[in-house]
């Protein structure tokens, strides 16, 4: 495969391609056989590449160690990823951010003081010669993968990276080991700045676009968040003329945060406007280049997280974390469908049109299509009338609030023309002789046509211009006929047209989703229809089988599972550190950490601080729970603690302390640094006196009843019927959870992590049991670390357990067919 | 910690815009860097004086703005190319050549953000 480009677009094998990408995680999705539902659905919505960020933490657990292989085999992902017929923009770091723990650096680098993660303190350059020789390895190890995949468009280096003074050095370096180590397409980096960063350096210059990053912001009221994107061209050809315009990452949803508003909040919020409003304004800005950022949820299982985020990496994606189509996935669909129907990769210059308060309109010329482009966007509250600027001053049209609308211009079809049209193209499909356009009824729009011939069935306006309108049922249609070849309009409404799916030169209508390959799924009995221009249409009755279950799950298995809590448990095969304690600088990587040491009675105080929760342990009684877990303005807020000491505390001579610490992640890299340190972070005592600690690292599962009641593990069985050709997604629901604390174990596997906020609430209750590691008969595990409040004896607490009810509940269930 | 380097901060400040006038020291800024909110002033600092958010003013698209009213609570817009004039009240504290100045914002989204730079002036 052939790469090349110039300033308008990418050229694959001497042919403009319109990159139309979306996001996707494989660490988060894990499984070849997750990743090719998630692949065949974006294929299937018209996304022609598929962008995957290639995590060195997630394979590499031990120095100089890689693991490729099972769910971490990246190769079949690729495989998959060609099979399927996309495109891919690798993007391996080293540096990835993605919210995933420490930005994807491995903890065994960060362990090494010598390291300085991508070069730099803070944001003054430092070059690290041993921070080097890991990338060198990891680029050895990832890019003999990569190059294998002709499929392979782009390659991006570093990511978001900027410094004080810019030195060149370490990007130049990234650069050349690409290249030397057999990367062959363009190579970009993704600045987060857009403001021309590394443009020199790379092929194609690319940068990242969020309007929305804080939550708490109205972005329809305060619309000027999408001033970076309306000025987006011109910005861009100021840092590099002759490559196209490519937006690594543009927001297709956002993260939340431990103290963030929840995933349902945050779509509601997005709703299927913003990535309309976000990807038509980049057309309209001659972009040719976009990566819905993300547009496939993922879960961020095990410990992927960075400490900014709970497990579920939703993202507010048009696939979900658990693979279910969400309206911006149809609105994304919409938008490609129509890319796909006439390209945009050859327009001429932008003219910036005023239309009024609030209105951003843009007119361009189509080369290609010999047409203009109209494209307006109303972020006014309420419904505008605007005239047509040029062609037409008596003509109006209407945009709806907060929509915008791509219209068209000038357009000659096969056997009539469009003057003007704000009626929206679904898609267009085509062969020599006919031609079909889609149009999204609407009772609001218009199309102004010229034709020689009436069309068929009966004339609407007679005469060589009409005013068609766009008030039509599902499935009208206006076909004109001249010199033997056709132009078929046929209508369909938004409803429907988001379960239309174009594949090829084949549509089907009202099917829940299809797979690129053509199978469609339904989770109802539907009738749906084909069409094609040889065939035309036929229908089909297909009958769902399937219905939602609810597992309840009671009865659970109690035990207590912290033995490392006890007085006399045996430690003396741990490893015996001195300061500094934290998890890093004792090679503890895992979220959970154990210290144990012996005090004396004399002691009047400890003081500690310890990312994120902890709790201390005197023999094996609590005497301090505490969540320390604080974020303001982006930055942690650190807390030291202070424990009095007494005799009633102190009861023995020497007395045993434990200390259990729960990290919820390195910090992801973006504005702070990877390898701030976790874990027990500063321990003294008074009167001072230096004391070593015995550690280790995880939960124990599976070992003898504890007598220490601080820590539950609830363990049940529930089974789940694998059918072909049936898609489900299951999630366990903790609606209503009592506890504060929960880790979730899905057959060995840590598939969540249940919090309560400092709110006193979790904005994650259900949690996504991820398709890969489920099986006929599945065992969970969840393990409660609870306050001491909630514990009166033992007893009480073990029945209390025993009663709890949780549940495991279908999301949604498709039959294919 | 700021997320944004110190070189890209420096470009919102308007080179060259130093000045003494009646109300006391200003000098102009100009956000190249994205549209974005400013939630609060911390402190300008002019060489070796300092000016807390009561004694600076801002003005900005007709409008002036006390920079002690701009809180988390009622922050203000800044546009993407939005420029405005910052107003040290009744400071006389230039000197010809260079001058040192520190000006301390705070933004929604990135927390504190500092501008260290400094800037020519003759005629003090």
């Amino acid at each position: 495969m052939q790469i090349t480009f110039d300033k308008n677009s990418l050229i694959i094998d001497g042919k403009r391609v319109f990159i139309k990408s979306g996001a996707f995680h494989y660490f988060r999705t894990p499984g070849v056989e997750l990743a090719k539902d998630r692949f065949m659905k974006l294929k299937a919505a018209g996304y022609n590449t598929v962008d995957i960020y290639f995590n060195a933490n997630y394979h590499s657990k031990n120095e100089h160690e890689y693991d490729f292989s099972g769910i971490k085999d990246v190769r079949k992902v690729l495989e998959t990823a060609k099979e399927v017929g996309l495109f891919i923009i690798a993007r391996p770091g080293p540096f990835i951010n993605a919210e995933v723990n420490a930005g994807g650096i491995p903890y065994w680098v960060l362990r090494n003081k010598d390291v300085i993660p991508r070069n730099r303190i803070g944001t003054e350059y430092h070059y690290s010669p041993e921070y080097m020789a890991f990338v060198r390895e990891w680029y050895g190890q990832i890019i003999p993968i990569i190059k294998d995949f002709d499929n392979v468009i782009a390659f991006q280096i570093e990511n978001e990276y900027a410094t004080d003074e810019m030195d060149e050095g370490y990007m130049k370096e990234l650069y050349n080991m690409a290249r030397e180590l057999g990367i062959t397409c363009p190579v970009f980096h993704n600045d987060a700045y857009n403001a021309g960063l590394w443009a020199e350096l790379v092929d194609i210059y690319a940068c990242d676009i969020y309007p929305y990053i804080n939550p708490n912001q109205n972005w329809k009221q305060d619309h000027f968040c999408f001033d970076t994107i309306d000025n987006i061209e011109d910005t861009v050809r100021s840092f590099k003329e002759d490559a196209p315009i490519f937006i690594a990452e543009m927001q297709g949803g956002w993260f939340d945060k431990w103290d963030g508003i929840g995933y349902p909040a945050m779509r509601a919020a997005l709703g299927d406007e913003h990535i309309n409003i976000m990807t038509k304004t980049a057309v309209s800005q001659g972009v040719t280049m976009f990566n819905h950022y993300m547009a496939i949820g993922g879960t961020s299982w095990d410990d992927l997280a960075c400490d900014e985020v709970y497990t579920s990496y939703d993202f507010c994606s048009g696939i979900d974390e658990m693979g279910n189509i969400q309206p911006n996935f149809y609105k994304a669909k919409e938008i490609n469908y129509f890319l796909n129907s006439f390209g945009l990769t050859n327009t001429g210059e932008r003219e910036n049109l005023d239309l009024g308060q609030d209105i951003y309109a843009v007119r361009r010329k189509d080369y290609e299509n010999n047409c203009n482009w109209l494209f307006v966007r109303n972020m006014n509250s309420y419904d505008v009338g605007l005239e047509s600027p040029t062609y037409f001053s008596h003509f109006t049209f209407h945009i709806s609030p907060y929509d915008m609308k791509i219209m068209l211009e000038n357009f000659q079809l096969n056997a009539c023309k469009i003057v003007f049209s704000d009626v929206e193209i679904f898609a267009r499909i085509k062969n020599e002789k006919d031609e079909i356009l889609f149009m999204i009824s609407d009772e609001n729009a218009n199309m102004y046509l010229e034709f020689e011939n009436t069309p068929h069935p009966n004339p609407l306006p007679q005469g060589e211009r009409g005013i068609i309108s766009g008030k039509k049922r599902d499935y009208e249609f206006l076909k004109y006929e001249k010199h033997g070849k056709t132009t078929q309009f046929l209508f369909i409404s938004r409803e429907l047209a988001n379960r239309t799916w174009v594949l090829g030169d084949k549509v089907i209508f009202n099917a829940d989703f299809v797979y690129s390959n053509g199978r469609i799924a339904l989770s109802k009995t539907t009738e749906v229809a084909y069409f094609d221009l040889v065939n035309g249409f036929s229908k089909k009755y297909f009958k769902f089988q399937e219905r939602l279950k609810t597992i309840m799950l009671k009865d659970f298995e109690v035990s207590f599972c912290a033995p490392e809590i006890d007085t006399y448990y045996d430690y003396s095969d741990w490893t015996k550190v001195s300061e500094p304690f934290d998890s890093l600088s004792c090679g503890m990587y895992d979220e959970f950490v154990w210290y144990k040491t012996k005090i004396p009675d004399y002691l009047e105080e400890i003081t500690l601080s310890a990312r994120h929760l902890f709790a201390v342990y005197i023999n094996g009684k609590e005497v301090l729970n505490r969540n320390s877990y604080k974020y303001e303005k982006l930055q942690q807020i650190e807390e030291t603690i202070s424990i009095p000491l007494n005799k009633t505390i102190l009861t023995k001579e020497q007395n045993e302390l434990t200390v259990l610490v729960q990290n919820l992640g390195f910090d992801k890299g973006f504005s702070g640094d990877t390898n701030h340190p976790r874990g027990l972070v500063e321990f003294s005592t008074k009167p001072e006196r230096k004391l070593d600690f015995y550690v280790r690292e995880g939960l124990s599962l599976s070992v003898p009843e504890s007598e220490s009641p601080y820590m539950a593990k609830l363990s049940t069985n529930f089974n789940v019927e694998l059918k072909e050709n049936v898609v489900f997604s299951k999630y366990l629901s903790l609606k209503d959870f009592p506890y504060d604390r929960a880790t979730i174990f899905l057959n060995g596997v840590k598939v969540g992590r249940y919090l309560k906020n400092n709110k006193n609430c979790s904005l994650q209750e259900n949690f996504y049991l991820i398709n890969t590691f489920l099986k006929p008969q599945n065992t969970l595990d969840i393990v409660i670390w609870d306050k001491a409040s909630n514990i009166k004896t033992p007893w009480d607490f073990k029945n209390e357990l025993k009663h709890v009810i949780m549940q495991v509940e279908d999301e949604r269930i498709h039959q294919l067919y | 910690m700021s997320i944004i380097p110190e070189f890209l901060m420096k470009r919102v400040y308007k080179k060259g815009s130093l000045k003494q006038t009646d109300e006391g020291v200003c000098f102009d800024l100009k956000n190249v860097l994205g549209p974005g909110f400013i939630s609060g002033f911390g402190f300008v600092k002019v060489n070796d004086a300092t000016f807390e958010a009561d004694k600076v003013k801002f003005v900005t698209q007709g409008n002036e703005i006390s920079a002690e009213t701009v809180t988390e609570e009622q922050p203000i817009s800044f546009r993407l190319g939005q420029e405005g004039t910052l107003i040290l009240k009744g400071a006389k504290c230039l000197k010809d050549g260079i001058n040192q100045i520190i000006i301390e914002l705070m933004n929604p989204e990135a927390g504190k953000v500092k501008l260290s730079l400094s800037d020519n002036f003759q005629g003090a």
